[in-house]
């Protein structure tokens, strides 16, 4: 023996230290349950708009966005969808973007909701709950304030004023 | 302190070797019999002059420190069972008064995972390979070339010895011994008068696979905890419908919902005239995603991978994702209607036309007419403007509006609000809404055969382990590890005839007085009578 003691003591001894480091460390930090949190990358997702065409978070790296649940059939989001429209206005040319996704309601639904009220930023069509269920929605609406890094700035839930936007807004594109 | 290890047989033994390595004297004086564990050999990590990395070490590989550890973690681990765990603040204070509020306050109720339990588990982990690694090394190195003709004192000082006179050629003897022991399955190794029988050996490894499973169950405890291995969500899936196992590519499909109900005989007079739930099952299917998977506005494509009918505690198991029946819920809902138009004056009926209520078709052509729909609701109601609003996403009250052109009426085409149940008709006065072409068509159901429900929606945990595997092999590894350790009995006989005295000693690790009787039978067959216990050298574990 005696030759490979030293280096195999030396690999024991560090694996030891990695994998412990690595089990206690997730005790000393916050658990990790996938939900998004503030300060968290926001999860990725790829959804159509109502033109058919493509949306990916990832794609917007750069950019403040503002994402929003919303459906009919929420009436608080209803109230709250022409002050988006009035923000996307009036931050159009900065590096900012609006992307509001369904509450998996159907087509018909969605259209005419849309368009009686002539929303122009970008309707986004979930199915079948599936990105609602990656964000953790509990309630209608949640709007997630997005950072140009991709990370989480704010959650709100529940229907938002002008000024709740605006000061959010604000914050963001400074970041 | 300086002290002489080179034994009397020319060995150069390593630190705190008790017995030679080559020759088996004892290298510590004393009467007693012989501490034969690790054959007396050092453990591999002892040396003069440790450095930093050694000491950490030797810590590591002292037995009296890891059952210190394992004392600690059980006290640990048992400080965790006085009050639940997992709970908030107010409901240790609620439930427990002080004591409940101090056990939460120094961090016990969610102890199983606070850094400190599981720095211990960790500190067992460690002193399990490294205790293992320092023993059985050496003790298989010792094991593995063992001398036959070994110090007499070794011989003498075993627990069970026997020395005598034997009469005859001393070869011949150990030959015939031998050739004895061989009947009782031992391997038998002669050198001249001397011999060496042993058997069972084995069972000496039991201990470093036992110890080799429980780091593979420690190692999957951990792996639980790395993102996607471990998961658990709930889903609910209405009759008829599917609906992606969330967190993975399978979809499964609520086929059919059944629940039984306990009848009245059955049940207790105070239970009787309920409805109680005596089993419920969800027909399962399973798919698997082969394309288009996460491809938004396509529709992916399912292969069917298996059926299960899941009840409760039985779950559909499929390739690690498991589903539970955790409950149903039986509020029925609608999902299509094939509804007929008729012309009121006539009575003659055209249709039927299919309307599911998610996602219709938005143009019809029944008959002379053709419906182009305008607006759908799944939960009709009227806002505090009076306008038509959905309250939820779910059919529970859907309505519909068409615009209808047809024989007499407006080219343009005519507006007809159509609520599929009949509850809702009447509530909302469907007939009212639409005036005049109220009387000129209906758009209704005829008869309950064109009317499809779902009744149930069926509640399925998901759980995914992906660590499972590997806890059962661990603990498999583990078992069969203390058998091996525990069931056989590694034994060994040493003797050697010099001058015509046969000095005999033999060792087991466990039931000495296993080893003595077999000792005794051996001799018996030699024609030496002597008394089992007459063996007994004393000492420890008699």
């Amino acid at each position: 023996m005696g030759k490979n003691r030293k280096p195999i003591q030396i690999v024991i001894l560090l694996g030891v230290l990695l994998l412990g480091g690595y089990a206690i460390g997730k005790t000393l930090f916050a658990s990790d349950d996938g939900r998004p949190a503030v300060g968290k990358a926001a999860p990725d997702f790829t959804l159509l708009d109502l033109n058919g065409q493509t949306h990916q978070l990832a794609d917007y790296k750069g950019k403040a966005v503002v994402v929003n649940f919303w459906g009919s059939f929420c009436p608080p989001c209803v109230t709250e969808m022409p002050e988006f429209q009035r923000m996307y206005d009036k931050y159009k040319d900065k590096s900012f973007e609006v992307l509001a996704i369904n509450l998996s309601e159907d087509d018909l639904t969605v259209n005419n909701f849309v368009g009686e009220r002539s929303l122009t930023y970008p309707i986004l069509r979930d199915a079948n709950r599936v990105i609602e269920r990656k964000y953790g929605l509990s309630q209608y609406p949640t709007t997630f304030f997005v950072k140009p890094d991709g990370t989480i700035m704010d959650i709100f839930v529940g229907g938002m004023s002008e000024q709740d936007i605006d000061s959010r807004v604000d914050q963001l594109l400074q970041s | 302190m300086f002290q002489n290890t080179k034994c009397e047989c020319g060995h150069q033994n390593p630190p705190d070797t008790l017995l030679c390595e080559s020759c088996g004297k004892p290298l510590v004086e004393s009467d007693e019999p012989l501490e034969m564990r690790y054959d007396g050999v050092a453990r591999r990590s002892q040396k003069r002059n440790p450095n930093p990395l050694d000491r950490v070490w030797n810590f590591f590989s002292s037995v009296r420190i890891a059952v210190i550890i394992i004392i600690i973690t059980l006290v640990g681990a048992s400080l965790g069972t006085i009050y639940p765990q997992g709970n908030n603040a107010e409901y240790y204070k609620e439930a427990y008064g002080w004591s409940g509020e101090l056990y939460h306050k120094i961090g016990l109720s969610s102890m199983y995972d606070s850094w400190w339990f599981v720095g211990l588990l960790v500190m067992i982990g460690t002193s399990l390979v490294i205790c293992s690694l320092d023993r059985v090394l050496p003790l298989y190195r010792a094991l593995n070339k063992q001398q036959i003709r070994k110090h007499l004192q070794f011989i003498t000082r075993q627990k069970t010895s026997y020395v005598g006179a034997i009469e005859g050629d001393a070869e011949q003897w150990v030959q015939s011994f031998g050739n004895h022991l061989k009947r009782r399955r031992y391997k038998v190794h002669i050198n001249g008068t001397a011999l060496l029988a042993e058997k069972n050996r084995f069972s000496r490894w039991g201990p470093y696979i036992n110890h080799i499973g429980l780091i593979i169950l420690l190692l999957a405890l951990l792996a639980r905890t790395i993102p996607h291995w471990t998961e658990e969500n709930t889903i609910a899936v209405r009759d008829g419908e599917t609906v992606q196992v969330a967190g993975t590519d399978y979809y499964v499909k609520n086929d059919k919902f059944t629940v039984e109900y306990y009848n009245e005989t059955e049940l207790p007079d105070r239970l009787k005239q309920q409805q109680r739930p005596k089993l419920y099952e969800t027909h399962a299917v399973m798919y698997e995603c082969v394309s288009s998977c996460d491809e938004p506005g396509i529709e992916p494509e399912l292969k069917e991978v298996k059926q299960y009918e899941i009840t409760v505690n039985h779950p559909m198991n499929y390739k690690g994702v498991k589903l539970y029946q955790i409950g149903y819920d039986d509020e029925p809902l609608l999902q299509s209607v094939k509804p007929v138009i008729e012309d009121v004056k006539t009575g003659q009926k055209y249709g039927p036309f299919d309307l599911p209520m998610k996602n219709p078709k938005t143009s019809f052509e029944v008959g002379p007419y053709s419906l182009e729909l305008k607006a759908n609701y799944m939960e009709f109601a009227l806002n505090d403007e009076g306008s038509p609003v959905t309250k939820s996403r779910d059919p529970k009250a859907p309505a519909f509006i068409f615009i209808v052109k047809g024989p007499g009426l407006d080219e343009n085409g005519e507006p007809y609000m159509y609520f599929p149940l009949e509850k809702d008709k009447e509530r909302f006065s469907q007939d009212k809404i639409n005036q005049a072409i109220a009387s000129k068509i209906q758009i209704r159901v005829d008869g309950m055969d064109n009317v499809k429900f779902s009744s149930y929606t069926s509640y399925l945990l998901i759980r995914v382990d992906r660590a499972l595997p590997f806890v059962w092999v661990g603990l498999g590894i583990c078992m069969l590890g203390l058998l091996m350790g525990a069931y056989w009995h590694h034994r060994r006989i040493w003797l050697r005839i010099d001058d015509g005295t046969l000095s005999l000693g033999a060792h087991t690790n466990k039931n000495h007085f296993g080893m003595r009787s077999e000792t005794t039978w051996a001799l018996e067959q030699m024609g030496i009578t002597v008394e089992s216990d007459k063996l007994d050298n004393g000492g420890y574990n008699s």
